[in-house]
């Protein structure tokens, strides 16, 4: 081995290492274990082909979750991408207001989710100390009646993500062309035009990456969920991870587990594929 | 018009971020009665011994599990910096055949939400006899930040021209030796965001500290506040967890307010171009 491939060895060597074991191989794993059923123990470790996922299909309490996911990045991401995008213009104009604003605005998604969680549940506590009651004066168990649960928990979402997707579309107003903005300007259009017809084609590639990190990050909220309303109540605001903790580590069906995982991972990556797809007609 | 509409959602914007942070700062100071009561109200007198409280509280204090925060951060930095590093200059700056297919399995990372290899990871961090040790959650810490870390680091090094790298190597150092004394600091800059923006992660890191150290007492502060905070669903000390939620999250805000503009553009990378 020559000088220069031992350097380079050298200095790639605990990167690889650190990866491979610990982000890699469990990757690899969680596809192999989703093929057996097993409860932790080697011995007990039994080859079942695609059971696991054919059980999955027909398991109420995950299609259940699966369900609360699509409801979330359907409904919260949609009001998520609408007031972030209307932020991020609002946060462009000059002024002490806006100024202010952009100094703080970023608390929420630098908080701890667990700080996060803690807060809401709070928030939403029946009593008459709970927030959420003190500004409507009344008395709602916001997180123990079905109705009510998974929409606080959007909200508790909400108010955690909202900023950093004001931030994102920040970024893109400011990397817009700006001979066209104000040839646009010139011209005396109408703000809706200027939007609809220079503004939106111009963000297009941040629009798709806002989309993509909606799924993704809708997909993986555990913490969040996990400690305001544990899945409750009566499975009301399960999702795809928190039903994965509890048949992992509750129950200890390792393989029951990983073929949840294994699910997830997919249903994020068609919908990452598929709107990539449906995205493509302006080309980058 | 529109100025007016815009500046009206704005402060409502600004209100609705931090009504529940003032509230949450003004309950810290609250009898757990007080809290019950009102949503608006002041405290009769500020409970200061709320954080007192929460720092030592018999069951669940929060005073080790800071301890065990700030070290697991610091060491996780540590390591994961230069490891990073390294990794970022040999693929920017020392290609070989194949070192793209290298860069593109560390760039996998980021693709996928790493609770999913949770399962596994139980299992091998068990294997190892890591369970519940701090070095274990440090190492998997490590190991997930790799790629944001050589993302970032390598859009760096990558900047730097190789005229510099040249003269170096010319003035008799030795590739590591170039590296160290030349391109590493030349890339500051880069290394105090990904070490800022990583830090933030994992002081607030819940989901991987829950599986691999929780257990016998010992774990990081966001496990042991959830854990309060379940514990507590009826009982009636809220000062405390209140108290103990402000101890989590200031540190936060505070290195947050510092270093804003790195964050944010930490935080944007690789999503604008």
């Amino acid at each position: 081995m020559g000088k220069q491939a031992r350097f380079q060895l050298s200095f790639l060597a605990p990167a690889i290492a650190l990866f491979g074991l610990f982000v890699l191989w469990p990757l690899g794993q969680a596809l192999y274990l989703s093929l057996f059923k097993w409860s932790g123990l080697s011995a007990n470790k039994t080859f079942i082909g695609l059971e696991n996922y054919t059980r999955l299909a027909r398991d109420e309490v995950f299609r259940g979750a699966v369900g609360h996911s699509a409801w979330l990045l359907v409904v919260v991401g949609f009001l998520i991408f609408v007031l972030a995008l209307g932020l991020a213009h609002a946060m462009n104009l000059p002024g002490r207001i806006s100024k202010a604003v952009r100094s703080f605005f970023l608390f929420p998604h630098v908080m701890s989710l667990v700080a996060v969680a803690i807060l809401w549940r709070f928030v939403f506590d029946p009593t008459k100390g709970g927030l959420a009651n003190g500004i409507l004066g009344q008395q709602v168990d916001w997180l123990g009646q079905k109705s009510t649960a998974l929409p606080s928990v959007g909200a508790a979402f909400l108010w955690y993500s909202l900023g950093f997707y004001v931030l994102l579309f920040m970024a893109a107003l400011s990397q817009r062309d700006h001979e066209v903005m104000e040839a646009a300007e010139l011209d005396g259009t109408s703000p809706w035009v200027k939007f609809s017809q220079v503004t939106w084609p111009m963000i297009w590639s941040v629009r798709r990456v806002a989309v993509i990190y909606l799924a993704i990050n809708v997909a993986n909220v555990f913490a969040l969920v996990w400690i305001m309303t544990a899945g409750g109540p009566d499975r009301a605001t399960e999702t795809m991870l928190t039903v994965l903790y509890q048949v992992g580590f509750a129950q200890s069906k390792f393989g029951y587990a990983s073929a949840m995982a294994v699910t997830n991972l997919i249903l994020v990556a068609l919908i990452t594929a598929g709107i990539m797809t449906a995205t493509r007609r302006y080309p980058a | 018009m529109t100025k007016t509409v815009g500046r009206g959602a704005l402060i409502v914007y600004g209100v609705l971020v931090l009504l529940p942070l003032a509230w949450l700062l003004v309950s810290s100071l609250k009898t757990g009665a007080e809290i019950l009561a009102s949503p608006w109200s002041f405290p009769a007198s500020p409970q200061f011994q709320n954080f007192a409280n929460a720092w030592s509280d018999p069951q669940r204090p929060i005073g080790p599990a800071f301890v065990n925060s700030v070290i697991v951060t610091v060491f996780t930095l540590l390591i994961l910096i230069p490891v990073g590093a390294m990794a970022a200059y040999v693929l920017a700056k020392h290609p070989f055949r194949g070192s793209k297919v290298v860069l593109g399995l560390f760039m996998s990372g980021l693709m996928f939400p790493h609770f999913l290899t949770i399962v596994p990871l139980f299992k091998l961090v068990q294997t190892l006899g890591l369970l519940n040790t701090m070095s274990g959650l440090v190492l998997v810490y490590v190991a997930y930040s790799l790629s944001f870390t050589i993302f970032v680091l390598y859009g760096f090094f990558e900047g730097l021209p190789d005229a510099l790298l040249e003269a170096a190597t010319l003035d008799g150092c030795t590739q590591s030796g170039a590296f160290w004394k030349v391109m590493f600091p030349l890339v500051k800059p880069g290394v105090i965001v990904v070490a800022i923006f990583n830090a933030i992660g994992f002081w607030n890191e819940y989901s991987l500290a829950l599986v691999l150290f929780s257990s016998g007492g010992k774990t990081t502060l966001p496990v042991r506040i959830a854990d309060m905070a379940t514990a507590r669903q009826y009982e009636s000390d809220w000062g405390a967890l209140f108290a103990g939620v402000v101890i989590v999250v200031v540190p936060i805000l505070v290195a947050y307010w510092f270093f804003r503009d790195r964050i944010q553009v930490a935080m944007t990378a690789g999503s604008v171009k």
